[in-house]
């Protein structure tokens, strides 16, 4: 396993929760959109996507799936498809049901390995400011990021 | 057309140290570039070092990636640089990853995906990274033609400064019609010399203002690229005119040789073989100055500043005092890879750091061997270049050299650079009543009537001591081998005792 570690950082975990909860309460003003995990992935995709391009999302989508699957059996039904969205996961690509009424905390490790692997490969300060434009309205600081530096 | 008519071109800050002075000020704003090279050459760092200057939240940056490095390791790579600053992502600067559009459409659909975020984010900057990949089936290069003058007119007219950044190799530079369309052309290069990595930068071509010409080194630090210019940043600087101020040496018998000491300005050349106290000399130079409140350099190449302090002490010179209150430098230029231009710059960044009036390089021969090999070939006009830009702005510079003694010939230099002095005093060993004896003399003063006279001279504990009158009793002295004639001085040579004839 190269050495990284069995589990997403606690770090990246507390910030991956923090995101799903963020859209999840977001969608709680509102007319339901859809899973906080999609919501969240969507996000990445979009904001990432930008500038590593599809075919670079997917590559670190794949990388995040394959770490995280081990601790969240669940996942192992999801795919990711070459522009990055993610399937496989509930009935269809709207009705995700990744979160923990279906595969325990499959979301936020989902998430969180995707966090991990961007600071892995662009550091800390370049990831919150990633992070930072795609929700400016949550008050990312670098709190999450002092547990692990691993994937 | 007065000046008033005249558009103004605003010139933007490179963000490469030396660069600016380079293209002669900073970029020529709206202007369309390309940046060459081969792989691994720097074009990318040099494109991120602008954009990093001058991208803001007002007028943000595009940098556009094609094929090629993925974003996410150049991002990766380039962070590490100390200009990368993360809080200008994405707000100042965006990435916008195209190899997608480049993979399944054509030029005409990266053209409209530019043009589409350009129009979005009216950016004052925009890259291409880089956009030779676009294109690798010999057909196509029609298309990139058409590309790039579309692109070029386009963001042209929406005020955006542009590089396009594209591998090319040196022999494809000739008859290239993509060349034509850019506004400036900058070709990086970088061969392998001997063991060493010599890097250069050319301004192929730079409309609008006058770049300086010719090959420029530069490097890749933490920093980022660092150029040096051929002129070391002082085309600028208005020449003094000469004070017609002499400094002295500290040794009054050697001042007097000189008809009152160096003349402000020069370059001096102490040439001698080995132990015949060059940096002796050169030591009490820097010293009277210090001694006179003039901030003074030295450039060591083979012995480290402690050493160099403490050699000093033990003739009785305080090179301590003056470098704690900031007025004396020593310089130990010893790493073996430099290039001529960059060793050069450190010694012109201490020389206006602390207002140097006097500079000695201790010794040519040395710095000479502190350069890479594959510098070494400039190592001359280098020195030219150095010399002519110091002493243009009033710093006198005395620098020494080692000549191999010949009993047949009386060398100043091994290295043909009399031209370069305007004076060059002359040490040697004679032979002289079983004795290994030492005799000093002027050789030239430009414009300045120096002595004609030949003085042996001892190394004491207090220096340099010019002893007793001119060597009379002997012929053939710069021979090395003299014959004793038995010719002692006459009273009318007694009174020449300066050695100066009295001006007419």
């Amino acid at each position: 396993m190269h050495g990284e570690n069995m589990t997403a950082a606690p770090g990246m975990r507390d910030l991956a929760q923090r995101l799903l909860d963020y859209e999840a309460g977001a969608g709680k003003s509102s007319e339901p959109v859809g899973s906080p995990t999609l919501l969240v992935y969507e996000k990445l995709r979009q904001s990432l996507g930008e500038f590593v391009g599809a075919a670079g999302f997917q590559s670190l989508a794949t990388r995040a799936l394959t770490l995280a699957t081990p601790e969240a059996p669940g996942l192992s039904v999801a795919r990711v498809a070459a522009d990055g969205c993610l399937h496989g996961l509930g009935g269809t690509e709207t009705q995700f049901e990744i979160d923990k009424d279906q595969v325990g905390d499959g979301g936020a490790i989902l998430i969180a390995r995707l966090l991990g692997l961007l600071r892995l490969f662009l550091g800390e300060a370049l990831t919150l400011s990633l992070l930072r434009n795609a929700w400016p309205d949550e008050a990312i600081d670098d709190r999450n990021f002092e547990n692990g530096r691993k994937a | 057309m007065s000046t008033q008519d005249k558009v103004k071109i605003n010139k933007l800050p490179t963000g490469v140290p030396g660069l600016d002075e380079i293209v002669g000020g900073g970029l020529p704003e709206f202007s369309f570039n390309i940046i060459a090279g081969a792989p691994g050459s720097g074009k990318t760092t040099l494109a991120h070092q602008f954009v990093f200057a001058n991208a803001s939240p007002e007028r943000p940056a595009l940098y556009f990636t094609v094929l090629g490095e993925s974003a996410i390791k150049m991002l990766r790579y380039q962070q590490q640089y100390t200009f990368f600053d993360p809080a200008k992502l994405p707000g100042s600067i965006r990435f916008i990853n195209l190899s997608q559009v480049v993979l399944e459409q054509d030029l005409g659909a990266v053209l409209a995906e530019i043009t589409k975020e350009v129009e979005k984010a009216n950016p004052a900057v925009v890259v291409v990274d880089s956009f030779r990949t676009m294109v690798r089936k010999p057909e196509s290069q029609m298309d990139l033609q058409s590309f790039i003058q579309r692109l070029a007119l386009f963001l042209a007219s929406w005020q955006a400064t542009t590089f396009l950044i594209g591998e090319y190799a040196e022999e494809e530079l000739r008859d290239n019609p993509i060349f034509t369309v850019a506004d400036g052309l900058f070709w990086l290069r970088q061969t392998t010399e001997r063991n060493s990595i010599v890097r250069k930068l050319q301004i192929i071509k730079l409309r609008g203002q006058d770049s300086v010409p010719g090959l420029h080194t530069f490097r890749i630090t933490d920093a980022g690229v660092q150029a040096f210019s051929r002129t070391f940043g002082l085309t600028a600087r208005k020449r003094k005119p000469p004070s017609g101020r002499r400094l002295s040496f500290g040794i009054p018998e050697l001042d007097k040789m000189l008809d009152g000491g160096v003349r402000e300005g020069d370059s001096v050349l102490v040439a001698g073989s080995s132990g015949t106290g060059k940096s002796v000399l050169a030591t009490q130079f820097i010293a009277e100055g210090t001694r006179q409140g003039e901030p003074g350099i030295v450039a060591v190449f083979e012995e480290r500043p402690e050493a160099y302090t403490e050699r000093a002490t033990s003739l009785g010179l305080d090179l301590e005092t003056p470098q704690k209150d900031g007025k004396l430098t020593i310089l130990y230029l010893r790493p073996l890879d430099l290039s001529v231009d960059e060793t050069m710059q450190s010694i012109l960044d201490a020389v206006q750091k602390i207002g140097a009036k006097r500079l000695v390089i201790d010794s040519l021969a040395g710095f000479e061997m502190a350069l890479s090999p594959g510098f070494r070939a400039d190592f001359r006009e280098s020195l030219y270049r150095m010399i002519f830009a110091l002493t243009g702005i009033g710093v006198t510079i005395l620098s020494t050299v080692e000549v191999d003694e010949s009993f047949t010939e009386f060398p100043f230099s091994t290295y043909s650079i009399s031209f370069l002095c305007d004076d060059i005093l002359r040490l040697r060993y004679v032979s002289i009543d079983g004795q290994l004896r030492k005799i000093m003399v002027v050789i030239k003063m430009r414009g300045g009537n120096h002595a004609k006279d030949i003085r042996e001279y001892e190394i004491t504990s207090k220096g340099v001591v010019i002893l007793g009158k001119r060597l009379t009793e002997y012929q053939s002295l710069i021979s090395g081998i003299p014959m004793y004639s038995g010719r002692s001085s006459s009273p009318v040579e007694s009174s020449k005792d300066t050695g100066i004839e009295p001006s007419s």
